[in-house]
This record gives structure tokens, C-alpha cells and sequence, in this order.
């Protein structure tokens, strides 16, 4: 019956639907096929120009620094995430429980960082590390440590990873609290009469219920780190460890805007893009699965 | 490239919209005014140049456009030669830079249009590079012959003297450690113009490339040791934690100049007015002394960054853009008031630079000395450097593995052989025969 | 809750709040700083007053082109976040509210589109748009912008969720055309949902910076974001350098807040709209 009504006016949901898919034809489709075909052909500084098929994909898979870049990538990814969304998730039923004054404030100031610019945000970190001036680098002398140095090589990785983390808990923390709004008190009323404390019913009716939600910030974040661009990209001023190939999206860039290689730049964009397309789909199918079951 | 796309875009279907945007093909507005010639660079204080340049001309005018410094405005270059089209008529770049534009076919020749003529103007290490035979590629603008800049009063406090070898340099910074555990003697400042004019001091030549000889072969050398010796000495200084490790220009590298935290800086032509405008604590306690030299007794220098104009190959009426580059800076004494005082150049142009109104510049910055007394003579000295056609790659990697060498992953004496090996690879990659 | 429970997460959010607005308190108070106390004085507090000396001087600086800046930034992220959130709005309801051929296909390709790198899109959409004709013009950062699967996406959620059929049905049987449900039915129901796509589109192009610095090499036409990373970088130049530290700080500050502002009122009308993406 439902779907029999739908099926009246096809041309004008064809309509609604046409001037986006022009968009997503001439801003999405044909510059993916466009790049793919880029990837195809080489050009070397001293030959010039040649088809070479799937050459480029063969060197972008074999190639050290390219999967260094990979490697340091997920290893990035696979502490950030977790610890930016789990303190997202803290901060989310922390303010689905409490809500004096100071919790509406607390939600304002959490979300600013998002309102900035990541090219500014990473400048201004940029100055904020900064050991001669910043607020930061002598704070373990004050138990007389060693003073920090966020550029170092020990701790460069955990200085992008704060940048990343001040920039983008908040809007992690605002969308998983917009999902426990949505959520139904009646949901754990009974819980509370049974004596529940708020911990348990956070953990135990909350988080299930926001499941979803959860994989979906996570999905985002996902796709986000796999191209980490501008906070290295702007470091690398600060941090000269920082280098061509630190991440697969700089090395992208280098290799187009430096070395004039659009077309293996290409080719790396590309495999990036199916690399991180692949990982998504496949979270996404996996959450659901076991949503299903 | 541009047929491939065009080939493509025909297929999808989109070429329907494309078309000639009805530019009139020579530059000119199509009813006898002026020629228009688009300029892109990055100078201090350009805009003045640009109106004198202007006023003194009736047939062609420049449009000038700031496009970003350095590396951002050559990635546009870059872009724009890729997509063909979208370039200037005439473009600012460095000297490091230029076998990079060539060898994508970027450059015009100026010499077909009377630019040879030019080659007593300028000094003689800068016209070389400017020029490959007779073809004139760039007109050089500034330059930056290297000397040490160091902090005066506290040399003379400590009854240090200045260093006039690179080895009472290294004994120098342990007599400045003893006496201020904080300090350091310098920076190892991550800038591969800086190391690369530290090389040409020391005699070291690594790259050799010749687009007219041909196209296909480079030379790539750094691992001999007059380049090994350099890289190992500031490694050492570096080890012994006596030369710090700030990149240049960063915030911590300029308190640390202006807080007594370096005691020197191997600077270059322009460092005066960049010092100047920048450090307030320090200003009149800093003097420049020439360059340390490896062996005793030794003149030998090099220079550490420098900039000039080329005429690009989507120039729509060359000849014209010549003139623009050939007279924007040239013999302007319009120009060069504004080049030497507001955005403190160091010209390549002989009769300006040798001007006893730049060599008897006292600076206040320096408490009166006549800096430019020392920058000049060590300009005429500088003899023939060449450059690579992928030299972004070759500072990147070298500055990549230093990197690794300052985080301690690397030794030091390794990071020659490590750069020498990922660049003829490179370069092998390129389809270039290695020399 | 009683006092002595709530003081835990009041100290944890008291933290939270230090650390998120540590950095904001920064540049506000590094923007009151000449050059030369910027590098000299201590991090988090005060030195002389310069803020009006830096605004001048920042509106000043190369011709007064900050002004261009700000006002490019606005007319780019407006545009784009008007256009994409209508595209989207369309999308979305007739996405969630009609059946045609391909239908299927391409809303299983929107979640597809959502997964693309934008960043991989960047060159090859300059190289397309050169070809145009386009590039170094203000289209060549509005079009691109306009692109925006995952606003479709929470449109068609939010639709599916909150506009009734039956309500459709009975427009429809008062003869009313289907643009005409779209603009008078659906459009004042799916409010929040709009509005949270056009601060999403809107923050999105506000702070972009890879496209506009690959499409323009005009200063005039620099959004803020290129404009002050050039001005940062020309700092890091060796011939004729200049540091603009100073610059860069207070033109930040004042980048950063128009944004802040419009998020603490509007926040209020986007976070309804923000939940109904999250929750399927």
C-alpha cells in the first residue's frame, strides 16, 4: 500500500532529486573518474608522458614511504580515536545526567574548538607547544622535570593527536548527547526504581541504546584520520621531523604540488580513497550485523 | 596532459560550457592600449616597484598579484603548468628553483629577445645560474652571500674571539657552554637553502644539470667530502649539544636570537632587514664577521637563498614579459630605493650593490657597522653552483634524514650516503641517467 | 541529585572546560600583544595593550586585503551553505518520500559518497574547472562546495522521521502542486534539520583551506584561512623576510569569532536536527 503511493509521482521525485545529482556528477563522479584516469599514465620529469596502466598502484603498494606514512597513520588512529571518543561518550552522559548551569556552559566551551579553522587551530598550537613561550613546555620543571618538547620525535605523534582531540571532542560529545536526548526516559525509569546508580544506567541502558550512534561518530573519525592533512601540514613548520611522506594525504600532496607527479599523486589519492572506502563499508556492515542478531 | 583532459571532458560531456574566455591572444586589450603583463611575486614592499615600473613605462603596464610565498606560489605554477593554462606572464623564482621550472618546460628564453645584453649587469655566480649557454632563463634580482652574524658583547665579555675557521667556531661554542650552560652557539636551523649555501662554502658541488646539453642526465654527488665534511661537523656540534636545533623562523628560533640563547647565525645579504624588524632585546649588540673558512688562511663562500624573474611559457606576448622582467628591479633607481631600504634586498646588480649608498650603510642593528662592507666582496667571490631539476626532492630528503639524525634514529655520518641513495633512485625513477 | 553527587563530574567538567578554552584564552590575550612582547612575555597573561595597534595595523597590511578576506570567507561559506543545504533539502525529500527508477542504487551510492576523501577531489576537480575556464574565480570554491552527500543523508532521515504521508496525501488531494507541499508542508516541519546542515556546510567552507588554496591565486579572492597562512608563511621566506606573527594572531581571533557566536545562538535550533543523523 505504502509503497504503491510512493510510486505515484516518480518524475517529480526524480526532480527533487536531479539538481544535487548534477552536483554530485560534476563535483564528485567525474573527478573520481577523471583522477582514476590520471592514475593511469605516468609522467616522468626526464620521459615525459605514457600510459602505464596500473603501474602507479603497483608503486604506490611497494612503495616504503607511502606505507610508513600508512602504518603511522593507523597507529595514530588507533589511539586518538578511541581516546577522543571515549572522553566524547564521558562528556556526553555526564551532561545527559546533570544539568545545572555549569553543564550548559560546560557543552558551549566544549564545542567551540570546532568553530576554528584546523589551519588556525594547528597554528595556534603551533605557538602554544612552543618551548621558549608557550604556557606548556615548563610545566614538568614545576616538579623539576625535564621541560617538554612537543616537536620531538616522542612526543610529535601526541602532539597532533591533542590538537586533533581539543578540535574535535566536542562535536563527538554534542552529537552522542543529541542521541541520548532522543532517547526515551521511560527507557531507564525502571532501572532508576530498581536502585540503579547513574553510573550503571549509563553504562547499561545508555551506551546500548546510542549504539549506533557511537559506530557512526566513530565511522566519521575514521575517514577523518585516514586523511590527516592540515595539522601535519602545518606543523611540519614547527616540527621538521614532519616529513614528506609523514602522512599517505601529505605525501599525496608533495608528490603533486612539490614534485609535480600529478599523476602518481593521483594514484595515491585514489588507493587512499578505496583503502579508506573499503575499511568504512565494512564497518558500517558489520555494525549493522550485529545490530541485527 | 591538457589533450588527455580534453579528450576526457569531451567524453563525459561537459566541454559544452568550455571556450575561449576572448582574452585577445598578445596581452594587449585589443584597442592599441598598453600591453598588460601579469607578475607574480612575493617581495616586500612590491608594490611600489610595481608603480614605478608603471609610471616609467607607456606600452606595457603590469598587473602584479601576491600569490603566496615560495613554496605556495610554485605549487600554483606548478598546477597551472599541469592544466595548461592559469600561469603568469612572468614569475618570481628562486635560483634553486629554476632547473625545476625548466625541465617542465616553464620557462621561456629570454635571450631571443635581447636579454643577453644584460650579463654585465649582474653578478657573475647569479647570471650563471640565471643562463644556460646563451639561453637567459631568469633575470637575477637578489641574492644572499653568506657571512656570520654574532652577538658582540657577549664574544667580548667572555674574551672569546671570533672564530675565523669553522674549527675555533667548534672551540668557540664550548667556551660559550662553560660559560652559559643554556646557551647554544646556533641553531641547526632545518632549512636546505641554509645547509646548501654551508655546502658551497665548503667547496662542495653536488648537482650538475644542463637542459641544453641534455635533458635526460644530473649529477648527483653528495656524498663526496667537502659536502660529508659539513654535514658532520654541525652533526657533531649538534651531538654535543652545543648547536640547538630550532627550525629557522619559528617563534622559538627568533625569541632564542633575541634572548641571548644563540650566540651566532651563519646569515645572509637580507638578514639585516630581517633581524631589524624582528629582534628588539638584542638590537646593537649583534656584529657580522665573514664566514669561518675550513682551512686557515682560506676566501672561500656561498650564498644562501636569492630570487629572480622568469617569463613563463604561457606568457602571452613574451617579448613584452621580457621587458617587465629585464626592468621591473634592472637600473631602476626607483626600484632599488625601495628593494635596499623598505624590503632590504641584497641586489645582484653589480653597480648597485658595490653603490657606496649600500656599502656604507651603517645599521643600528649592529651598532653602526657597515655590514654590506663584508656581504659585497663575498658576493663577487661566489663562484658557478648548479642546481637539480627535482631539487625540492633533494632538500626534502636531506632535511628528512637530518631530521632522523637530530631525533637521534640516525647517525650523522650516515645522512649523506641515505639522501645520495633515495636520490638517484629518485632520479632514476625520473628517467634521468645518474652521473 | 544531591550536591555531594554531582561534584565529581562538576571537577571533570571544570577540567574540560580549562582545556578547551586554554587555547581560545591564548590568542584572545596573545592579540592585545605587539610583535615583540608576543615573544618575550608570559604565554597567559597580558603585556601592554596593543589590540587596537594590531586591528589597525591588520586592516592595514598589504592594502587593507584582510578586509577582502573576511568578506570572501562570508560570501563563500554563506553561498555554499544556502545552495547546499537547498540541494540537500530537495535530495532528501525525494529521497525519502518518492520512488523512481534508481532510486534504490543511488541512495546505497549516498553512503558511498559520504566515505570519499574530499581532499582526493581537490585536483583533479582543478584540473576539470581550469579547463572551464573557472578556476581563480569565487565559483571555483562555491561549486565544489556545494557538494554535501551527508546533508542529503540527514535530510532524508529527518523526513522519513518526521513528515507524515497521510499529511502529503491530503495536500495533494487539495490540489496542491509538489513544489508547493515541498515549500509550505515539508520545508517548516524539517526546520531544525536545515538548520543544521547549513552550519554544518557553513563551518565546513568557513574553514576550508585545500580547495581555496588549490583553485585561487588571487589574494583578493583568499578566504581568511589561505589569506593567513600566507601572511604566516611569508614569516618563514629567506629573501625579504617579514614575521607577522602579531597579524596572524589577531586576524585568528577575528576569524574565529564570528563562528563561535553563531554557534552559541543558533545552538539551540541544530542540535535537534543533529540527533536524527546519529541516531540511525
Amino acid at each position: 500500500m505504502r509503497r504503491k503511493r510512493m510510486t505515484d509521482h516518480p518524475v517529480a521525485g526524480a526532480l527533487f532529486v536531479l539538481p544535487f545529482f548534477l552536483v554530485v556528477v560534476a563535483f564528485l563522479v567525474v573527478p573520481l573518474g577523471y583522477a582514476f584516469w590520471l592514475s593511469l599514465s605516468s609522467r616522468s620529469l626526464a620521459l615525459g608522458e605514457r600510459f602505464t596502466g596500473f603501474d602507479n598502484y603497483v608503486r604506490a603498494f611497494s612503495d616504503p614511504v607511502l606505507l610508513d606514512g600508512f602504518l603511522r597513520v593507523v597507529v595514530f588512529g588507533a589511539v586518538q580515536i578511541p581516546v577522543m571518543l571515549g572522553i566524547a561518550l564521558a562528556g556526553a552522559l555526564t551532561l545527559d545526567a546533570v544539568t545545572t548551569r555549569f553543564a550548559i556552559a560546560f557543552r558551549l566551551i566544549a564545542f567551540m574548538p570546532y568553530a576554528v579553522p584546523a589551519v588556525l587551530g594547528a597554528l595556534m598550537w603551533g605557538f602554544l607547544y612552543s618551548r621558549t613561550f608557550g604556557p606548556f613546555a615548563d610545566l614538568p620543571t614545576v616538579v623539576g622535570g625535564e621541560p617538554f618538547d612537543f616537536f620531538s620525535t616522542d612526543l610529535l605523534l601526541l602532539s597532533l593527536g591533542n590538537i586533533v582531540t581539543w578540535a574535535w571532542t566536542g562535536y563527538n560529545m554534542i552529537v552522542l548527547y543529541s542521541a541520548l536526548q532522543a532517547v526515551p526516559r521511560e527507557m531507564y525509569e525502571a532501572a532508576l526504581l530498581d536502585g540503579a546508580t547513574q553510573v550503571q544506567i549509563a553504562l547499561r541502558v545508555k551506551v546500548p541504546v546510542i549504539r549506533q550512534a557511537i559506530a557512526l561518530a566513530a565511522i566519521f573519525t575514521v575517514i577523518g584520520t585516514m586523511q590527516f592533512f592540515v595539522e601535519p601540514y602545518v606543523m611540519a613548520r614547527f616540527a621538521p621531523q614532519i616529513s614528506a611522506g609523514y602522512t599517505p594525504n601529505l605525501y599525496a600532496y608533495n608528490q603533486a604540488f612539490a614534485y609535480s607527479d600529478f599523476h602518481y599523486s593521483a594514484a595515491i589519492s585514489f588507493a587512499l580513497g578505496f583503502v579508506v572506502f573499503v575499511a568504512a563499508y565494512a564497518f558500517v556492515l558489520l555494525t549493522r550485523k550485529r545490530r541485527q542478531s | 596532459m591538457l589533450n588527455r583532459l580534453r579528450t576526457f571532458v569531451a567524453a563525459v560531456g561537459l566541454l559544452a560550457v568550455a571556450g575561449c574566455t576572448g582574452d585577445p591572444e598578445d596581452g594587449t586589450d585589443g584597442a592599441g592600449g598598453p600591453v598588460r603583463v601579469t607578475v607574480w611575486a612575493w617581495y616586500p614592499e612590491f608594490k611600489g616597484v610595481v608603480e614605478a615600473f608603471n609610471a616609467s613605462h607607456d606600452d606595457i603596464q603590469v598587473d602584479w598579484t601576491n600569490v603566496g610565498t615560495g613554496p605556495d606560489q610554485y605549487a600554483k605554477l606548478k598546477t597551472a603548468f599541469t592544466a595548461g593554462t592559469g600561469a603568469p606572464d612572468v614569475a618570481m623564482v628562486e635560483f634553486q628553483q629554476i632547473p625545476t621550472f625548466l625541465i617542465l618546460d616553464a620557462l621561456v628564453d629570454m635571450g631571443q629577445y635581447g636579454a643577453g645584453e644584460d650579463e654585465d649587469l649582474y653578478a657573475e655566480w647569479a647570471w650563471q645560474q640565471a643562463t644556460d649557454g646563451d639561453k637567459v632563463y631568469a633575470i637575477p634580482v637578489d641574492g644572499g652571500p653568506m657571512a656570520l652574524m654574532y652577538r658582540k658583547d657577549l664574544f667580548d665579555q667572555h674574551g672569546i674571539p671570533v672564530p675565523a675557521t669553522w674549527a675555533e667556531y667548534a672551540a668557540a661554542a664550548e667556551k660559550m657552554k662553560a660559560a652559559d650552560p643554556d646557551a647554544y652557539i646556533a641553531s641547526f636551523g632545518s632549512d636546505g637553502g641554509w645547509l646548501n649555501g654551508l655546502m658551497w662554502q665548503a667547496g662542495c658541488r653536488p648537482y650538475g644539470y644542463s637542459l641544453t646539453e641534455a635533458r635526460d642526465r644530473v649529477k648527483i654527488d653528495l656524498t663526496n667530502p667537502d659536502c660529508e665534511k659539513v654535514v658532520e661537523f654541525y652533526g657533531d656540534l649538534v651531538e654535543r649539544d652545543l648547536m640547538a636545533t630550532d627550525p629557522f623562523f619559528t617563534a622559538d628560533a627568533t625569541a632564542a636570537l633575541d634572548s641571548g640563547k644563540y650566540w651566532t647565525w651563519a646569515a645572509a645579504g637580507w638578514t639585516p632587514g630581517y633581524v631589524a624588524g624582528s629582534l628588539k632585546n638584542t638590537a646593537g649588540k649583534w656584529a657580522v664577521a665573514p664566514m669561518p673558512q675550513w682551512a686557515e688562511g682560506e676566501d672561500a663562500q656561498g650564498d644562501w637563498g636569492g630570487s629572480t624573474f622568469t617569463v613563463t611559457t604561457q606568457a602571452k606576448n613574451p617579448e613584452a614579459a621580457t621587458v617587465v622582467a629585464r626592468e621591473l628591479f634592472g637600473t631602476s633607481e626607483e626600484a632599488w630605493d625601495i628593494g635596499l631600504n623598505k624590503a632590504f634586498l641584497y641586489p645582484l646588480v653589480k653597480d648597485v650593490a658595490s653603490d657606496p649608498a649600500f656599502t656604507g650603510k651603517a645599521y643600528e642593528f649592529f651598532n653602526g657597522q657597515k655590514v654590506n662592507e663584508i656581504f659585497v666582496p663575498v658576493s663577487e667571490k661566489l663562484g658557478d653552483f648548479d642546481y637539480t631539476p627535482f631539487q625540492d626532492f633533494v632538500f626534502g630528503d636531506l632535511l628528512d634524514r637530518c631530521a632522523e639524525a637530530t631525533s637521534g634514529t640516525r647517525e650523522w655520518d650516515t645522512v649523506l650516503d641515505a639522501t645520495q641513495d633515495n636520490v638517484v633512485d629518485y632520479a632514476k625513477k625520473q628517467g634521468f641517467t645518474v652521473e | 541529585m544531591n550536591p555531594a553527587r554531582t561534584r565529581v563530574p562538576h571537577l571533570v567538567m571544570a577540567a574540560g572546560m580549562l582545556y578547551f578554552l586554554v587555547p581560545l584564552l591564548w590568542i584572545a590575550i596573545a592579540a592585545t600583544k605587539s610583535q615583540p612582547d608576543l615573544l618575550s612575555t608570559p604565554a597567559l597573561w597580558f603585556a601592554d595593550f596593543n589590540l587596537f595597534t594590531n586591528l589597525a595595523q591588520l586592516f592595514r597590511e598589504d592594502g587593507g586585503v584582510y578586509g577582502d578576506w573576511l568578506v570572501n570567507t562570508a560570501v563563500y561559506s554563506g553561498v555554499s551553505a544556502v545552495g547546499a543545504t537547498l540541494l540537500a533539502a530537495l535530495a532528501g525529500y525525494g529521497l525519502a518520500r518518492f520512488s523512481f527508477p534508481g532510486k534504490r542504487f543511488f541512495e546505497t551510492a549516498l553512503l558511498g559518497m559520504i566515505m570519499v576523501p574530499a581532499t582526493a577531489l581537490v585536483l583533479p576537480t582543478y584540473l576539470i574547472l581550469s579547463n572551464i575556464g573557472i578556476v581563480n574565480t569565487m565559483w571555483a570554491v562555491i561549486l565544489p562546495s556545494l557538494l554535501s552527500p551527508f546533508g542529503t543523508y540527514l535530510v532524508r532521515v529527518y523526513v522519513t522521521e518526521s513528515v507524515p504521508e497521510e499529511l502529503l496525501d491530503a495536500a495533494r488531494l487539495d490540489r496542491a502542486s509538489e513544489l508547493r507541499i515541498f515549500w509550505q508542508v515539508v520545508v517548516p516541519m524539517i526546520r531544525p534539520v536545515l538548520v543544521t546542515v547549513f552550519l554544518f556546510t557553513l563551518v565546513a567552507t568557513w574553514n576550508n583551506y585545500f580547495l581555496p588554496l588549490v583553485m585561487l591565486s588571487d589574494a583578493d579572492l583568499f578566504p581568511l584561512t589561505v589569506g593567513l597562512t600566507t601572511w604566516f608563511n611569508t614569516g618563514q621566506q629567506e629573501a625579504g623576510t617579514r614575521v607577522l606573527f602579531n597579524l596572524v594572531i589577531t586576524g585568528s581571533l577575528l576569524a574565529i569569532v564570528p563562528l563561535v557566536i553563531a554557534f552559541v545562538l543558533l545552538q539551540r535550533f541544530w542540535r535537534s536536527g543533529a540527533a536524527t543523523g546519529a541516531l540511525r
